[in-house]
């Protein structure tokens, strides 16, 4: 069985950290690209309905603010990654 | 939801109902003494607050561009929010007098209002029409 030594375990767990991180920074991009779609949507939806405008934007509003909490889990869990270890 | 139509009034009533609800672990760590939570709440609900006042802005703004526009203008501004709250936590981190976790939670209070509301409210409808069947 291969022995490693303390340091080699170190450097291991913190690029493994450092790793996670990265790949929780992933979750940060999907909101980005969904609110612009909603966007573009909204848009739409308001171009052919106007007296809907002010529900259209509501509703973003409200999908917005929620469909960010994703990112903001990833950086969190990103920045504890990164900081604790 | 009742002030669906208007967004003005319905982003008041959020952050109305989201100071009622951080009155409890801001008073909980004020009670407590534990001054970096607090610090931390305050931070983050602050941040929090302004940052959703202006999404309201931006998406009133992105409503008469054309519809690629608003996509790339929308997806871009998320970006530099996200950057701004990279940089909260960040600073809630290496700040020793400020709770990183607090900060986090304080950067969560108005979806946890959101969601408990919109919980809330389909609560109550279910409760009203499981009443209006007995009734009848």
């Amino acid at each position: 069985m291969v022995q490693f030594s303390p340091e080699v375990i170190d450097t291991i767990i913190k690029a493994a950290a450092l790793l996670g991180a990265g790949f929780a920074m992933i979750a940060g991009i999907g909101p980005g690209v969904g609110q612009g779609y909603a966007a573009g949507k909204a848009v739409e939806a308001v171009a052919r309905d106007p007296e809907a405008r002010g529900n259209v934007i509501t509703t973003m509003l409200l999908g917005q603010a929620v469909a960010e909490s994703t990112g903001i889990y990833s950086l969190v869990i990103a920045i504890v990654l990164i900081f604790t270890i | 939801m009742k002030h669906i139509d208007d967004p003005v009034r319905l982003q008041k009533e959020i952050l109305k109902k989201t100071c009622y609800l951080a009155v409890i672990p801001v008073l909980y760590s004020l009670v407590s003494g534990e001054w970096a939570t607090l610090l931390g709440l305050l931070f983050g609900l602050l941040i929090g607050t302004l940052i959703f006042r202006l999404r309201l802005i931006n998406i009133e703004r992105s409503l008469q561009m054309s519809e690629g526009k608003a996509t790339s203008f929308i997806r871009n501004r998320y970006f530099i929010e996200y950057a701004i709250y990279l940089a909260v936590l960040l600073v809630a981190r290496k700040n020793p007098a400020v709770n990183f976790l607090a900060t986090a939670i304080g950067l969560f209070f108005i979806k946890f209002t959101v969601i408990g509301w919109v919980i809330i409210d389909l609560i109550r409808d279910a409760f009203n029409q499981k009443l209006e069947s007995f009734k009848r």
